[in-house]
């Protein structure tokens, strides 16, 4: 727990520092030194137009990581709110947003999200829209089965009988007994939105050049496979690396709560 | 149980239902003039006005949303997918040549995947802890965090590029199909091993194990009746993963191998704004999963009798 507590860190305070690490400015074009291998002054080489690889990808993590942290957090909040809803709505509530649910459960989250970003035009703001959209339904039927097995328990009956409004009741009952679980979920939610956001910029529908971003960045590097192979390995061991941080993190987290006997 | 079956087919009705209107409203509200986009694409050069409102009229699209959503789906409804914008045919023929390609490269990934999880998890879960059991564990956890996309990089990298054993672009000959299907297989085996080797620690740790042992049955008898069953359920369960894994692994997967498969055919489509093409494929992949879904469902609830009664 505690290595993976530091993998994590080590990894987020790239994000918050890597553009006062980065030796070089990331979209800077040096076309007579371009794919140059590796050397003292530009580490990870540089890619077609000469930008240096090593400020790419530390600017990049900017992107990969925190628009992927911005959208899970989105889609938590999301789905919590819908999970709650029905959980507490009534027959009705809970019929529409479960059915909505299976609906959006029911094709494959990355397919969907091309689709959308694809149809709204290639951009940040589609990207964050599609995959916040796609991204929501594990945290609402979390949030609804913890939710209707906590209706029945006592503090949860004083509260509704004292008068307190579904609303509080959800603020100061439920929320707490959720986030534990929906803190493992998201852990989930935050390694797939970094695999989608970087498999969009890879199908050439996230990030929009020049702005550095490792899907993007890989899909530059692809038409140079042959010339310069290392340049294509770079951006992916970043999204590797940070996705099995995320995983064991999720996993450590997971196995604590089981300790403590909380809700799954 | 008549009763179970036609509520898992109510709800598979209505979720299909969603799904078509949300598409047909994504594509509806889409920014940008859908009849221009059509005339640009099919000539490929700026035309009058006249041309582009002649082609909103053929396509429908000066109806309202409900017109147009109700001349989509009722011929839809009698196997009709329409036809293309762009080039103006059929757009079914098209996509069963698409499937023709794209089927065989889900099979031999989910065979592949099937293959290196099933002896793998099987020889982990023999000594959980032990050496062996460790490394499939940490191997499996790195396939989970590798993206399919750079895996297949890496694949053409190695055996294409620096070896030149296997060809990577297209889908000229059977062998065309190895790096792409090996690229998917070993996308599934990772997630596979990790969920039948927990699926067999599971029911290894069921009480009434230690009783049938002691009644003197055989291990192996009591493997291959009590243990296998119950290790059985989560794998039927994530199958339904599985299928969403190996559709969206194969529309990356197919873009990155040049293969004419549906996820070619869904991104050329979105590029050039075939809308009935794109509604096409999103309809059909949406019914496979239902499809699959409800099998799954059926399958699940004969496996365990306890789920049944539980919730209907």
């Amino acid at each position: 727990m505690r290595s993976v507590l530091a993998l994590v860190s080590v990894f987020g305070a790239l994000v918050l520092l890597g553009p006062i690490l980065a030796p070089h400015d990331p979209t800077a074009i040096d076309i007579a030194n371009r794919l140059s291998p590796p050397s003292p002054d530009r580490l990870l080489g540089t890619d077609a137009l000469g930008r240096d690889i090593l400020s790419r990808l530390l600017y990049g993590a900017r992107w990969s990581l925190g628009l992927a942290f911005l959208v899970s957090l989105m889609g938590l909040a999301l789905g919590t709110m819908a999970g709650l809803l029905a959980a507490q709505g009534g027959k009705l509530a809970d019929w529409t947003v479960m059915r909505t649910t299976d609906t959006f459960l029911a094709f494959p989250d990355l397919v969907a999200a091309v689709v959308i970003v694809g149809v709204l035009g290639a951009g940040t703001g589609s990207l964050i829209f599609a995959l916040t959209i796609t991204g929501w339904m594990r945290y609402a039927r979390v949030a609804r089965g913890i939710g209707l097995s906590l209706q029945t328990r006592g503090y949860v009956v004083q509260a509704r009988l004292a008068g307190l409004s579904p609303l509080s009741i959800a603020r100061w009952h439920y929320l707490p007994s959720l986030l534990p679980s929906l803190t493992v979920v998201w852990t989930g939610m935050f390694a797939r939105a970094i695999l989608g956001i970087s498999a969009l910029g890879f199908l050439g529908f996230g990030v929009q050049p020049p702005t550095p971003e490792w899907g993007t960045m890989l899909l530059d590097a692809r038409i140079h496979m042959r010339s310069t192979p290392l340049q294509m390995i770079w951006p992916g061991l970043a999204v590797v690396m940070c996705v099995l941080a995320i995983n064991l993190a999720g996993d450590a987290l997971r196995d604590t709560l089981a300790e403590q006997g909380l809700p799954e | 149980m008549i009763q179970l079956f036609l509520g898992l087919v109510l709800r598979a009705v209505v979720v299909l239902t969603g799904t078509a209107l949300a598409t047909f409203s994504l594509l509806w509200h889409a920014p940008g003039d859908p009849a221009l986009a059509i005339a640009l694409a099919r000539f490929n050069a700026v035309v009058s006005t006249e041309v582009v409102d002649q082609i909103r009229v053929e396509a429908g699209l000066d109806a309202g949303f409900w017109t147009a959503f109700k001349a989509w789906i009722l011929p839809l409804l009698g196997g009709d997918f329409g036809s293309s914008s762009v080039t103006g045919r059929a757009v079914w023929p098209d996509l069963v040549t698409a499937m023709s390609y794209t089927a065989p490269l889900a099979l031999s990934g989910l065979l592949i995947g099937v293959a290196v999880s099933v002896p793998l998890a099987i020889l982990a879960a023999r000594r959980p802890g032990g050496w062996l059991d460790r490394s499939a564990v940490a191997v499996a956890s790195l396939g989970a965090a590798i993206p399919t996309y750079w895996l297949g990089l890496l694949l053409i990298l190695l055996f294409a590029v620096q070896l030149g054993w296997l060809p990577a672009m297209g889908a000229r000959t059977p062998v065309h199909i190895i790096l792409p299907a090996l690229t998917l297989g070993l996308g599934v085996a990772a997630s596979l091993t990790r969920i039948l080797r927990s699926g067999i620690l599971e029911a290894r740790g069921q009480p009434f194990l230690p009783a049938i042992r002691r009644r003197g049955v055989a291990s192996r008898a009591i493997e291959r009746a009590h243990v296998a069953p119950h290790a059985a359920i989560p794998v039927v369960t994530v199958f339904g993963l599985e299928l969403a894994f190996l559709l969206e692994g194969a529309v990356i997967i197919e873009v990155i191998f040049a293969r004419p498969g549906l996820g070619t055919f869904l991104v050329t489509a979105i590029e050039t704004r075939d809308f009935p093409k794109v509604q096409a494929v999103v309809i059909l992949a949406a019914l496979l999963f239902v499809t699959v879904n409800l099998v799954i469902d059926l399958i699940y609830r004969a496996l365990d009798p306890r789920i049944g009664s539980r919730d209907a």
